[in-house]
């Protein structure tokens, strides 16, 4: 029997039962995609609107840490190559991560792959089933979305080859996945280093671009060899081999690394602990279940501040490369300061949105620890459902919210000691601005998880409304009561006396009201159903 | 209710969208007892007990336990009664013994030495992971975790399903124990032994209904004892009135009797000679295989 006997069959029974996970990624890659195409002639029809597109993008560069280097945004498909590309790349990387590590380290912590393992099945078939998954999924992903922009009017090439770097991220992050699914000895450690890593040459993608580095910062990082494809503006195709060989050399470590763990282990043996216990609260046992996760994050708010506040500090350097936005300042239509407290807004505002994200973590561990039949013995315990829910609560509302200031203070502190009008208690102040939207994206879904428990998805609602309206919006020229459903819209900027600033209230009273229900929900339904 | 009574329930319906859990329950246990809760899988013995949990809202019927309301009393009701559930979960990367100490401290602490004792008669190792525990070391973390406190109401969910018959025996053992300080016990259960020697009353469930309640003795007089009998003349079948579901191979027969009619039984046999001569009371099994049978509806509603 070889290592990989029984692949073909399981691959196909993976295919078919965890195939329509994929389907979201492709729909939001071939909507991200094919939408730039229609949007952009509608909304930016003649030369001037294209221009003053240019230098808004120019003007604001926390934009390009995500979109990317903006090479030519006069056509319609360079600008859907700024608009997609980096991201497109992203939502398709985190598919692949999450089918593989689904396939894998899921499987083994749900008990599934022994019943698989101890069929006819070859040492390596449950890993390359999985990878199988990924790589058909990616594939699909490309092809969709890249059929489907050209169908709506993209040039073809350029379409295609768009589409052709989604699927490529898609390839190397299965790869990837591959390799921390046989580190991590779960399969939430197995996914957060993935994912890690996805977020961390993410980063570095975008400031290599805006800050000018190196060549070597960009061929270094998988991620740069997406964006040097150019779609629309010169058409690369060679950088995608470079993909392919990355695929190929990290599948290969993972297979030897596959064949020489344990099943159901990881690279770390557990060592005994101790024999008595000191957790006594509820509020003790949250803090322990999530340690891990509260220690990572925090590190990643302490770097994010750190590399956000170097970009801060070089905010006039790079906006005066811009000819666009030098010569409205030359005009003397806005000032070096204004545009630097509106980049701080918007730098601080993506800080929020995705320091949100391990709030809703929290809230969704508060669902999966019920489904896992953990919360029975603890709720049999004298406790009030009441006290159980809002020590999680605390604790959702409590991490993105130290993190916002956490990555703010290091924002503050180094912004101020560069000469560009920034004071550390100005810029301080618009990180504590920031948090009550972060608390109302949470809220969101402590509500979905006190209420309906079974659409847990949901959850992440506020997060994408946010995302997506917040930074995509601006690029469809929505209107103002759309852009107001983000919470991160009302923000003030602190350094302008005249902002409105009773939106912070406005949406606290909303935060308030999915507290509410959230309580009322959970109090009242049954527990793990 | 009674003052006696720890549990009553009485016409008790819970609903999963269109699927009726449970259909009219009534259950009723007596305080200082071991009340047997038996019945097949999916019959509804984990939902009745998660509803006496407050973990599920009934859709009607009453339910007392300890003479409060699962649901509102909460916090008073869960001070005195421990539970062990049907799957044991623990935390993967906590041990048991911060898992023990942590669940018994949410309901208000735990006796430290029988604690330690509980630990050394069931053989558990405290200080291993959750993750590294197998079914029957993590139930012996959720039993230590409950009879290590001193609570008047255990509720115990097929405690035994992963022990090996060793420590079903110190189960038994300590069960017997905690009868005797005078606490009540509801037992959830699929072995029929454990049923047999600790139970002082049996409930068993179908269709998310009561089908038979009452003591061993009760039960067993409603199924029909085995007659097996080598006999020295063929017998006439006329002769045979007290005997059922007669059945003759030459002269060695198989029959039946009712409990209270044995012994018109034998005395009908007796004339045409005993060569040899066996009688079995109903087993358990049989009992229960009675009970469980999907239409077994007629036997069991008298």
């Amino acid at each position: 029997m070889s290592a990989l006997s029984g692949t073909a069959p399981l691959l196909r029974a993976t295919v078919r039962h965890d195939g329509r996970s994929f389907a979201p990624w492709v729909l939001i890659a071939t909507f991200l995609s094919a939408s730039s195409v229609l949007v952009y002639p509608w909304v930016f029809p003649d030369e001037q609107d294209r221009t003053g597109l240019a230098t808004a993008i120019g003007a604001n560069p926390a934009l390009g840490i995500i979109f990317g280097p903006a090479f030519d945004i006069s056509t319609t498909d360079g600008f859907n190559a700024w608009r997609s590309l980096a991201l497109g790349g992203f939502l398709t990387a985190l598919g692949a991560i999450f089918a593989v590590t689904k396939a894998t380290r899921g499987q083994e912590d749900s008990g599934q792959a022994e019943l698989l393992a101890s069929g006819v099945l070859g040492r390596g078939s449950r890993l390359l089933a999985g990878v199988g998954l990924a790589l058909i999924g990616s594939l699909a992903v490309g092809v969709v979305s890249g059929v489907v922009t050209g169908l709506c009017g993209g040039g073809w090439e350029a379409s295609m080859l768009l589409a052709a770097t989604f699927t490529a991220s898609g390839w190397m992050f299965a790869a990837v996945a591959a390799i921390t699914a046989q580190l991590g000895s779960d399969a939430r450690t197995a996914s957060s280093l993935a994912v890690g890593t996805l977020a961390v040459l993410f980063l570095l993608r975008g400031f290599a671009y805006s800050m000018d580095a190196p060549q070597w910062t960009i061929w270094a990082n998988p991620l740069g060899w997406m964006t040097e494809t150019r779609p629309a503006n010169g058409d690369h195709w060679w950088p995608l081999l470079y993909a392919v060989v990355f695929t190929v050399v990290a599948l290969a470590i993972a297979f030897a690394l596959q064949a020489r763990r344990d099943f159901g282990q990881g690279a770390i043996a557990p060592r005994p602990g101790p024999a008595h216990g000191r957790i006594r609260s509820t509020l003790r046992l949250a803090l322990r279940l999530n340690t891990g996760q509260i220690i990572t994050w925090l590190i990643a708010f302490a770097g994010l501040g750190v590399v956000f506040g170097y970009f801060t500090m070089s905010i006039h350097d790079i906006l005066g490369k811009d000819s666009a936005v030098s010569a409205i300042l030359a005009a003397g239509a806005t000032t070096p300061d204004e545009l630097t407290s509106a980049f701080l807004v918007t730098i601080l505002s993506l800080v929020g949105i995705i320091a949100s994200i391990p709030g809703v973590q929290f809230m969704l561990k508060v669902r999966s620890e019920e489904m896992e039949d953990r919360v029975e013995p603890v709720l049999v315990g004298a406790i009030r459902r009441q006290r159980y829910y809002v020590s999680n609560v605390l604790l959702a509302l409590a991490l993105p919210a130290i993190s916002v200031l956490l990555a703010g203070l290091v924002i503050a502190a180094l912004a101020s000691t560069a000469d560009i009008g920034v004071e550390f208690g100005d810029a301080f102040a618009q990180a504590v601005a920031t948090v009550p939207a972060v608390w109302t994206v949470v809220a969101v879904s402590v509500a979905v998880i006190g209420i309906r428990p079974q659409v847990s998805l949901a959850a992440w609602i506020g997060v994408l409304a946010s995302f997506v309206l917040t930074l995509l919006g601006p690029t469809f020229k929505l209107w103002d009561w759309v852009l107001a459903i983000s919470p991160f819209w009302h923000i003030p900027n602190v350094t302008d006396s005249s902002a409105d600033r009773t939106g912070l209230g406005w949406i606290s009273l909303v935060t308030l009201f999915f507290l509410v229900v959230g309580f009322a929900g959970f109090r009242r339904r049954d527990i793990a159903v | 209710m009674s003052a006696d009574t720890v549990i009553d329930v009485q016409g008790l319906t819970k609903s999963f969208g269109r699927f009726r859990a449970l259909n009219g329950l009534d259950l009723q246990v007596e305080k200082g007892q071991v009340h047997g809760f038996l019945g097949p899988n999916g019959a509804g013995k984990s939902t009745t007990i998660r509803v006496l949990l407050g973990l599920l809202r009934a859709d009607g019927g009453s339910t007392k336990v300890l003479g409060g309301d699962p649901w509102r009393d909460v916090v008073d009701l869960h001070r005195r009664l421990a539970y062990v559930p049907g799957d044991v979960s623990l935390w993967p990367g906590m041990t048991g013994g911060e898992a023990i100490d942590l669940l018994g401290s949410l309901r208000g602490g735990l006796d430290e030495k029988r604690r330690d004792e509980l630990i050394e008669r069931f053989e558990l190792d405290p200080t291993k992971r959750g993750r590294q525990y197998s079914k029957g070391n993590r139930q012996k973390v959720a039993i230590v975790a409950a009879l290590a406190s001193d609570v008047e109401l255990f509720i115990l969910d097929e405690p035994t399903s992963g022990l090996d018959p060793l420590m079903e025996n110190v189960f038994q053992e300590v069960i017997g124990e905690v009868k005797q300080r005078g606490a009540s016990v509801l037992l959830s259960s699929h072995i029929l032994a454990e049923a047999e020697s600790l139970a002082d009353r049996l409930s068993i469930i179908r269709d998310g209904r009561i089908v038979e309640t009452g003591t061993l003795a009760d039960l067993r007089g409603h199924v029909r004892t085995s007659i097996r009998a080598t006999l020295e003349r063929v017998p006439a079948r006329a002769a045979l009135a007290d005997l059922h579901d007669v059945h003759l191979d030459g002269t060695r027969l198989t029959a039946t009797a009712d409990a209270g009619k044995i012994g018109d039984a034998m005395t009908q046999l007796a004339p045409f000679g005993l060569a040899a001569l066996t009688v079995e009371p109903p087993s358990l099994e049989s009992l229960f295989l009675r009970m469980y049978e999907p239409d077994a509806d007629a036997a069991a509603t008298p």
